[in-house]
């Protein structure tokens, strides 16, 4: 009897701990979980959507001047802030997404130097630091003279006069940047992917792509303008490959393929998947089911990237610029180009949802990005 | 080639660096697969496999995400630097396109 009172109480002992520890992870894990996407209009405004309503939740006017479109956006890791290219690719503001306010804003042209960023810049893992590259150009009275290009590092918590606390070199042609995820590399996305220390610019590896070497392949085409790689880690994006072996009217003279670095292991791949028949504009992968990705544009097509097959494709009744994936791996968002974010089951390719942007703006080359907080 | 002559510096430049063979530092975007028209295409009217299937849907869709990196300088006035409230008000270019007007050289 005293065996089974001591079973007993030490069963109950442990399922009331085992409840205690369930209640406190769920609330932990509840808090933050919330899934939200983020995307900038033409008319100066970022938009807060909650991606599992549908519904916009909070619009931001952005601190910029108007006619160009907010460009590239980025979220903290804590998804606490948004640091995104704007003013006509002159400057990178942090907009705090609780308060509204701009919290960090570099901006890189100076009297008599207009310098802009196209598109590429990058948030530590840790998020204190901000690496963007820049494009500078001397305007003189009779010429404009063009600068060497370099990347400017800056001390997030620099505020709104922030400065780079360092620069080095970077080649020029630059379209993105992203950190591995121990902040150990910063990824460089030119004609190659250059591999460098974020500390001193150190180059420290390359994954080629223009220069890529194969046998009956010319040069890839490629457009690599938006860092959608999220949770997955995996830069992702689609390319075109010229045959050299194939008269140029031949229906396979041109291939496509998805080329995949995953920034946490440096280890990239590429493979073709269908004589180029649509145009793809950018990809993402899956983050459950890794070995399938999807990439958009008029259609939405989901890829075998380790069998290089074509599983589905649908058409889309506008154009989309950019797809990211849910972190459980069920949905996928199209955002870019107008002003619609449409949201999509990942493995039937059905429509889901939409959400109508405010003012019926357009996004352009907006990055919409999905995030968690 | 034989009968022209560079008459301005830059010019000049350019000659000097064809003679030094550093003319290829500087390329055209190809037509590939990737991209909805050539830099040197008049615009929206093929795509990169001679048809309109690859074309943005609308057409409007497409204009502020090629004239915002000013991916067609020759078509569409520069809103990067010379033209920056060309397209100011005018959010949704399907809706507000009869806004956008020509400019011309000030």
């Amino acid at each position: 009897m005293n065996t089974m009172k001591l079973m007993t109480s030490a069963y109950w002992r442990r399922a009331l701990w085992a409840a205690v520890t369930t209640i406190f992870a769920v609330a932990t894990s509840g808090a933050a979980a919330k899934e939200y996407l983020v995307t900038s209009l033409h008319s100066n405004t970022m938009v807060l959507v909650d991606a599992k309503a549908r519904k916009v939740e909070k619009t931001f006017p952005l601190p910029s001047a108007p006619g160009n479109t907010p460009a590239t956006l980025v979220p903290s890791p804590d998804g606490k802030v948004i640091y995104v290219l704007h003013n006509r690719w002159e400057t990178v503001s942090g907009i705090d997404l609780d308060s509204g306010k701009e919290v960090f804003r570099a901006d890189l042209s100076q009297k008599g130097l207009r310098a802009k960023s196209t598109f590429a810049f990058a948030v530590s893992p840790d998020g204190k630091e901000i690496a963007i590259f820049v494009l500078p150009v001397k305007l003189l009275s009779g010429e404009y003279q063009v600068q060497d290009t370099y990347i400017a590092v800056y001390d997030a918590s620099a505020g709104l006069a922030a400065k780079p606390i360092r620069t080095f070199p970077a080649p020029r042609r630059t379209t993105l940047m992203g950190y591995s995820p121990d902040g150990t590399r910063l990824y460089v996305m030119s004609w190659d992917i250059i591999v460098m220390d974020p500390k001193d610019g150190r180059v420290i590896g390359k994954h080629l792509v223009r220069h890529w070497e194969r046998k009956n392949f010319g040069e890839p085409d490629t457009l690599a303008v938006w860092p959608l790689w999220g949770s997955s880690n995996v830069y992702t994006f689609p390319y075109g490959a010229p045959r050299t072996d194939r008269k140029p009217d031949a229906p396979d003279a041109m291939k496509s393929g998805i080329y995949t670095l995953d920034m946490a292991t440096d280890k990239s791949s590429y493979k073709e998947f269908e004589n180029s028949s649509v145009v793809l504009f950018s990809a993402a992968i899956n983050p459950v089911r890794r070995k399938e990705a999807y990439s958009v544009y008029t259609t939405l097509s989901r890829i075998d990237i380790d069998k290089g097959k074509l599983l589905k494709r649908i058409d889309l009744e506008q154009t989309y610029y950019v797809v990211q994936v849910s972190n459980d791996g069920k949905e996928l968002y199209l955002g870019g180009a107008g002003s619609t974010i449409a949201i999509h089951d990942s493995t039937t390719l059905k429509r889901l949802g939409t959400v109508q942007l405010p003012g019926g703006a357009d996004q352009a080359t907006a990055t919409m990005r999905y995030f968690t907080r | 080639m034989n009968h022209m002559k560079a008459l301005n510096k830059k010019a000049v430049l350019l000659d000097k660096a064809a003679q030094e063979g550093n003319a290829g530092d500087v390329t055209t975007m190809a037509a590939a697969a990737v991209g909805c028209t050539t830099v040197f295409d008049p615009g929206w009217e093929v795509d990169a496999f001679g048809g309109v299937g690859g074309l943005c849907q609308p057409m409007e869709a497409d204009l502020y995400g090629c004239t915002d990196p000013c991916w067609w300088p020759a078509q569409v006035p520069d809103t990067l630097n010379t033209y920056t409230e060309w397209s100011s008000g005018a959010d949704s270019a399907a809706r507000d396109w009869q806004q956008l007007k020509s400019v011309f050289p000030k």
